[in-house]
């Protein structure tokens, strides 16, 4: 544990023992969704799957950067992981994103996708506003992540008809906002 | 439907079996069956069995989420009337 850094944190009047339980609730959500997008990969087949497999797996192993990202940060400000791993499950700040009833249905798969894409940018903007000008190393993380949860959103939505996504798919790299917190 | 006061409601805390049921502008809803409202609390901060009106203008989503769960009531105020639905939230305004 970072003695002083916790210290820093509680003083600028952040309840740590809560920002801990939400922190540890959304590296559940990522590690999750990380496992569930596995199986709707392995899913997204044919002509229809194959045009969103690859955003589908840029958005699976970023999750799985974001986990990777937060665990250092619980563990900095006195907080650790359940010890079962089923309770881990349990305790995620999202639904499990299960695949759907038929596969083969490629606007249900989108659906299941952006819903918990949708719950990540509510956690982060929440963990955000939380620790805004208080907990600096914090809120620099939970930006980071917001910042590509924003984007597999509306890489989804766009994919759904929604409306543009606005930007340009990545190339040749992943995490460009988190990986810094990966070295 | 039933009508509850903030007693009644209290008592769907989902604690030890009981249902959980929340409040919003008036309606009482179900939340028994939400993966996100398990043992009677919301991401840390809510538990169930009480008026969250106030509480959603400060949540990171609007009460559009409240649509999937079932209204299986309204709520009473102190006077014993039914509490009626307030003005929108500031966001709805965009």
């Amino acid at each position: 544990m970072a003695k002083v850094a916790r210290e820093m944190v509680e003083k600028a009047g952040v309840d740590v023992d809560q920002l801990l339980e939400l922190l540890v609730k959304n590296a559940a959500a990522e590690l999750t969704t990380y496992y569930y997008y596995t199986i709707l990969r392995a899913n997204l087949i044919g002509l229809e799957g194959e045009g969103i497999k690859e955003i589908a797996e840029v958005a699976r192993i970023e999750d799985r950067n974001h986990f990777e990202a937060l665990v250092p940060r619980i563990y900095e400000l006195g907080g650790k992981l359940p010890d079962d791993m089923k309770a881990f499950h349990d305790i995620s700040a999202c639904p499990p994103a299960r695949l759907p009833k038929d596969p083969t249905d490629i606007k249900a798969m989108l659906t299941v996708l952006v819903e918990a894409e949708r719950c990540a940018v509510r956690g982060y903007t929440h963990l955000c506003n939380m620790t805004a000008g208080k907990d600096h190393r914090t809120y620099d993380l939970s930006l980071s992540i917001l910042n590509e949860e924003i984007e597999h959103e509306s890489w989804f939505s766009e994919f759904l008809g929604e409306g543009p996504s606005g930007h340009f798919m990545r190339r040749g790299e992943t995490s460009p906002f988190v990986s810094k917190f990966l070295r | 439907m039933q009508i509850f006061t903030k007693n009644e409601l209290a008592q769907y805390n989902g604690k030890n079996g009981a249902p959980s049921f929340i409040a919003y502008n008036g309606k009482v809803y179900d939340v028994s069956d939400s993966f996100l409202w398990q043992n009677g609390r919301h991401q840390v901060l809510h538990t169930t069995g009480v008026d969250l009106t106030a509480n959603l203008d400060q949540a990171p989503h609007g009460p559009d989420l409240l649509d999937k769960f079932p209204v299986i009531g309204w709520l009473e105020d102190e006077l014993g009337s039914l509490i009626k639905p307030g003005p929108a939230p500031a966001w709805e305004k965009y």
